[in-house]
């Protein structure tokens, strides 16, 4: 099981890599360019990347940080953090199901960062369930 | 001190994470000092894009190309643009802007490149541009399609938009509309795609300057650009 949160905390690096990217973009003004398959500079500047005032992408990095947070301190034997893992995550999947959801059928367009977001999101999910529901809740 | 340790782990990743936001999100490095800075380095340690790589010349694009400036310039900039693209449209202004605090020491060309996959109208909207050009309006059009970007990107039909924008700039309306259909049009925005994708231009904005690629996070905010165009010019000079 540790390997397991060891390889989550790792995987949330990669999330957090990648919102963080799209925050500073969001931040600095710079919108993503606009490539021939992505459509990320139509998803960024939508009014949908924005949520009161505070931009998503910044969100979505708080909550891999979380992720990473928690994941670590399970690795190192904190079961309480390892517990709260799967309602965030479960939570952060939800999310980017409706988000993928905007992308396809409002906005029209799909971010390849948003993608790999939500595909980070998805395995780490899967990651927590295998490890706390299917392999022996004991070993944890 | 196993106890602490992930503590210290999650501390030290916070602090990497927003250390590398506050440097990618503070202003703008490449100020004319950073700019002065640069040129005093030796050669090929980072300098200016004249400094580094090779010129690939590709294919011949759309001719006469839609370019300002004197051919004999110092700075050459070739811009692929999609009107319907937001990037291309903050980035109009920058380069209007460019031009401005430059003079005669830049050449701007446009270079059709409509990403047809992700945009519904950019092809209609390089035609308009391309058809308003064989009247010699060109730059009049492009100017209104990303000045007003916003207004008809999210249109259902933008031809009756385009006509309007024809007929505001003082085109033949009627021979536009004939035009935006013709040949020549089309083959125009087929050889300027052409020598995109010869030059290997994948997204838009792309910039070459003086036949090099400006990377992408270079070209805005204005600063970046003046920069690089000051790097440019300081390197012509040697």
């Amino acid at each position: 099981m540790r390997k397991i949160y060891v390889s989550a905390a790792l995987l949330s690096l990669l999330g957090l890599a990648d919102a963080l990217y799209l925050t500073v973009e969001h931040l600095t003004g710079a919108t993503v360019q606009c490539t021939i398959l992505s459509g990320c500079s139509e998803v960024l500047s939508s009014r949908y990347a924005v949520v009161a005032g505070f931009p998503l992408a910044g969100l979505g990095a708080a909550a891999y940080f979380t992720v990473f947070s928690l994941a670590t301190l399970a690795a190192f034997g904190y079961r309480a953090a390892g517990t709260l893992l799967t309602p965030l995550l479960s939570a952060m999947f939800i999310f980017s199901l409706w988000l993928i959801y905007l992308q396809a059928f409002v906005i029209r367009q799909f971010c390849q960062y948003c993608l790999f977001s939500a595909a980070i999101t998805s395995v780490l999910l899967l990651l927590i369930v295998i490890g706390r529901f299917v392999l022996k809740p004991a070993s944890v | 001190m196993k106890r602490i340790l992930p503590f210290i782990i999650i501390l030290a990743v916070l602090g990497l994470a927003l250390g590398s936001a506050w440097y990618l999100t503070r202003s703008v490095p490449s100020t004319p000092t950073a700019v002065g800075q640069q040129a005093s380095q030796s050669p090929g340690t980072q300098g200016s894009p004249a400094q580094q790589g090779s010129v690939n010349p590709g294919i011949p694009g759309a001719e006469p190309a839609h370019s300002h400036g004197p051919a004999n310039a110092p700075v050459h900039l070739e811009e692929f643009g999609d009107f319907e693209c937001p990037p291309c449209g903050l980035f109009h202004p920058v380069l209007k802007q460019m031009e401005e605090e430059f003079g005669d020491k830049v050449r701007v060309t446009f270079r059709e490149f409509p990403l047809v996959t992700i945009h519904q109208h950019a092809m209609a909207a390089a035609s308009a541009a391309e058809a308003a050009g064989l009247q010699g309006k060109f730059w009049e059009m492009h100017n209104l399609l990303y000045d007003r970007q916003n207004n008809w990107k999210s249109q259902f039909d933008v031809r009756p938009v385009f006509e309007g924008y024809a007929k505001e700039i003082g085109v033949d309306v009627e021979r536009y509309k004939r035009d935006l259909n013709s040949d020549l049009v089309a083959q125009r925005i087929f050889n300027d795609g052409r020598r995109g994708h010869s030059l290997g231009v994948k997204g838009t904005p792309t910039v070459f300057m003086n036949g090099r690629e400006v990377p992408f996070d270079q070209l805005l905010p204005a600063e970046k650009l003046r920069a690089a165009i000051q790097n440019e010019l300081q390197a012509a000079k040697r």
